[in-house]
């Protein structure tokens, strides 16, 4: 990956989840939806729960983001793998049951060490630029905690670790390693902030009607009898992570480790904002300068001074 | 033949300003005394390629025990059972990393130390190289620690790469975090380094030499002689074998002068490098086997041609610089000329494959106590991608590796991982090396 050295772009977000309810699928959307329209940026994407399906998915839902580009942007766009919890699944969900969409992931070694990959994308993440979204057991992240030099990358780039709370309970000795030796501010979704923010169902059907075919509709619609709403302590971790100033909710005491609260007045916007970004379409991204085109740039650079 | 007494390990045939030393032989075993000691020492060496590889003709679509090979590793097929392929190793710190432009300079730096080199032409900064603390280790033993080697001349200073020092693109070895070890690109220098009796033949040899056109064995005829009336009839083979290399690689340094003076008197490379690629290659190479052989040194690492290079290759009729090629935006005319040019270089690397193997030591072959890397520091050159490297070991460490296979590992899977691995098998331990995050499994016979 190489990004202009001069500006700094938005938010990385590392996406560690479990993929195994259709709130991790509708949180992964919501990051393609910011990551098109430059609010965020996906730094990495792993699932721990083992599941080869859910890797699947979630490198189907990259590419289904990414058809829009084409041309030279096409050529020179790069897909950062998937990471994969090795070991037999701690859960399989039925979502992934159908999933007819391309993707590049043929075995387990089509994916990545969550451990590993996390910590590669967080070298390349701008110091205090990254926020990592945790919704599934900490395993992968107790993991990366053991890694050798590990922990002062985390404290030297990530500002956030937002946990999804009833997500986590599935492995209760990682989470307490994660609780105790995680160097940066922890912000925990409670169950009760996912149930009173369900994600609308006939969204569903309304929103994402521009795609004949869409990975996330073929889930949602998988996961449950349909018509139903679906809870979103996911989502919630994900808006947080990605815009912890814009007002969409509030935090309980002081410290490093808080808890989210949710504002009344904030669930129209928050639910507003939720399916706007899971729904977002995919957009054409912006042509990343082949290596070759030192010359172009420095022609591009030029016509830019002219024009101030 | 069957003594007690054994030919020490460290024996010599000197003379006037040389000593040769000599290959692993029999006579050197006590009789009846086999113990782990006597086994062959194990060496590695690194062969970097730059400005990548075209994948589609390098990795085969299957794992496990090798089959028919892609294209560009097709020279390799008949030595197929000696080379074990990895896939999906990958150097993180070659990345970006925030640094922007310049991957053929990081790719290149961060090769053998794992670290992420400083962007700079002036203050350079990258680590030690994994080869030269297996040097510092295990080249008490030997004449030379570590061997540095190379084909293509480069500067050592100005900005090679978008910022990047050229020290960055053009060495491979780091002694320490700012010195690297540019290599040597003159086979008449290394012959003489390996040969002479110091670093370079006296004034006086050199002179006679040259007078008289005289192989530096003839200097050391008298001490050839008295050691082969106490060798048995195998040894004897097997010296007569290694003393007619060194005669047939000087014979190709004096060829590469004769040549070159013909040519163009004034070119800038020194007389004794040859014009002709393969012929540079062979001679490298061949006193890389020799040196092996002898044991004058268990580290070698051989830059074919710089990282970033826009070498032509007018020897398989590719005028084009090698670089410009590999920015290829899919083009397949000029994907098939890289292609060209990635199995030009397997072809010569097979060669010294073959060589390798053919030279018997101990139980197996020269080869199979060797790791020999072959690889580069870009997988996509188009894209500059750093995941997914063109890694090969050829030999098995001394018996080690169960060799004739894919490995394909897992994505992101450090290269740093291997050579963890790699250094267990030199005997050097340490726990983490560049960004490692273990030691790299499924290698072994076991």
């Amino acid at each position: 990956m190489q990004f202009p050295a001069a500006a700094k772009p938005p938010v990385g977000i590392v996406f560690d989840s479990a993929m195994a309810r259709i709130d991790d699928v509708l949180a992964l959307a919501m990051l393609h939806g910011f990551d098109g329209k430059d609010q965020a940026r996906i730094a990495a994407v792993a699932v721990s729960s083992g599941d080869l399906r859910a890797a699947q998915f979630c490198d189907a839902v990259g590419h289904f983001y990414a058809s829009a580009t084409t041309g030279t942007a096409a050529m020179f766009m790069h897909f950062t793998p998937i990471g994969l919890a090795d070991g037999k699944p701690t859960a399989e969900s039925t979502m992934f049951g159908n999933l007819a969409y391309p993707n590049s992931i043929k075995s387990i070694n089509g994916t990545a060490d969550p451990a590993t990959l996390i910590r590669n994308a967080l070298m390349a993440q701008y110091d205090q630029n990254a926020a990592v979204v945790l919704s599934g057991p900490a395993t992968d992240l107790a993991r990366l905690l053991d890694m050798y030099g590990v922990k002062d990358w985390i404290t030297r780039k990530v500002r956030l670790l937002c946990v999804a709370e009833p997500a986590i309970q599935a492995d209760a000795a990682d989470a307490e390693k994660v609780f105790a030796d995680w160097p940066t501010p922890i912000v925990t979704v409670g169950r009760d902030i996912g149930e009173a923010l369900p994600f609308p169902g006939d969204s569903i059907e309304k929103d994402f009607a521009y795609s004949s075919a869409h990975p996330v509709v073929d889930a949602y619609r998988a996961y449950e009898p349909m018509p139903y709403d679906a809870p979103s302590w996911a989502m919630a971790a994900m808006l947080y992570a990605i815009n912890p100033n814009d007002g969409y909710f509030k935090l309980s005491g002081s410290g490093n480790r808080r808890d989210l609260l949710l504002d009344p007045e904030q669930k129209e916007r928050i639910i507003r904002t939720y399916i706007e970004m899971a729904s977002a379409k995919p957009v054409p991204r912006k042509p990343r300068r082949p290596p070759d085109e030192k010359k172009d740039a420095k022609k591009d650079e030029k016509k830019e001074d002219e024009k101030k | 033949m069957i003594t007690k007494k054994s030919l020490p390990r460290r024996t010599f045939l000197r003379g006037m300003g040389t000593a040769v030393a000599l290959p692993f032989l029999d006579a050197m075993v006590p009789a009846l005394a086999a113990t782990r000691s006597s086994n062959p020492p194990v060496r590695m060496a690194f062969v970097y390629v730059p400005n990548g590889i075209i994948m589609d003709g390098w990795n085969p679509d299957y794992e496990g025990p090798l089959g028919e090979l892609p294209r560009i590793l097709k020279p390799l097929e008949p030595y197929r059972q000696d080379f074990t392929l990895f896939g999906n190793l990958t150097h993180n710190t070659g990345r970006a990393l925030l640094d922007g432009a310049g991957d053929h300079g990081r790719c290149c730096a961060s090769y053998l130390t794992g670290v992420q080199p400083r962007k700079t032409v002036i203050d350079i900064k990258a680590g030690v190289s994994f080869d030269q603390i297996v040097a510092n280790q295990v080249g008490k033993q030997t004449r030379f620690p570590s061997l540095e080697l190379g084909m293509e001349d480069a500067r050592q200073a100005g900005d090679c790469d978008s910022g990047y020092s050229c020290a960055y693109t053009n060495n491979l070895a780091w002694k320490s975090e700012t010195q690297p070890l540019p290599p040597v690109l003159d086979p008449r220098a290394l012959f003489e380094r390996l040969f002479g009796n110091g670093a370079a033949l006296t004034p006086e040899a050199r002179a006679r030499e040259n007078l008289y056109r005289r192989s530096i064995l003839d200097f050391v005829s008298d001490d050839t002689r008295k050691l082969e009336t106490g060798l048995g009839p195998t040894d004897r083979r097997k010296l007569d074998e290694y003393l007619s290399s060194i005669r047939e690689i000087e014979r190709q340094i004096e060829k590469a002068e004769k040549d070159n003076a013909q040519i163009d008197p004034h070119m800038e490379k020194p007389y004794g490098i040859p014009a002709d690629f393969a012929e540079h290659f062979k001679l490298m190479t061949d006193m890389m086997t020799v040196a092996f052989q002898s044991d004058l040194t268990r580290v070698i690492t051989f830059l074919v041609t710089h990282e970033g290079t826009s070498r032509p290759y007018r020897e398989i009729d590719i005028p084009d610089g090698h670089h410009p090629l590999t920015h290829h935006r899919n083009q397949p005319d000029l994907i098939e000329k890289v292609t060209q040019i990635n199995s030009y270089h397997v072809r010569q690397f097979a060669a010294w494959i073959a060589k390798m193997r053919s030279i018997r030591e101990g139980d197996g072959s020269l080869l199979d106590n060797c790791m020999i890397v072959y690889g580069a520091g870009l997988s996509d050159g188009n894209r500059h991608l750093h995941e997914d490297l063109p890694t090969l070991i050829a030999g098995r460490g001394g018996s080690h590796f169960k060799s004739g296979r894919r490995i394909v590992y897992r994505k992101e899977t450090p290269m740093c991982n291997l050579f963890l691995a790699m250094m267990d098998r030199m005997g050097v331990h340490v726990e983490h090396f560049g960004d490692s995050t273990g030691r790299l499994d499924a290698l072994d016979l076991t």
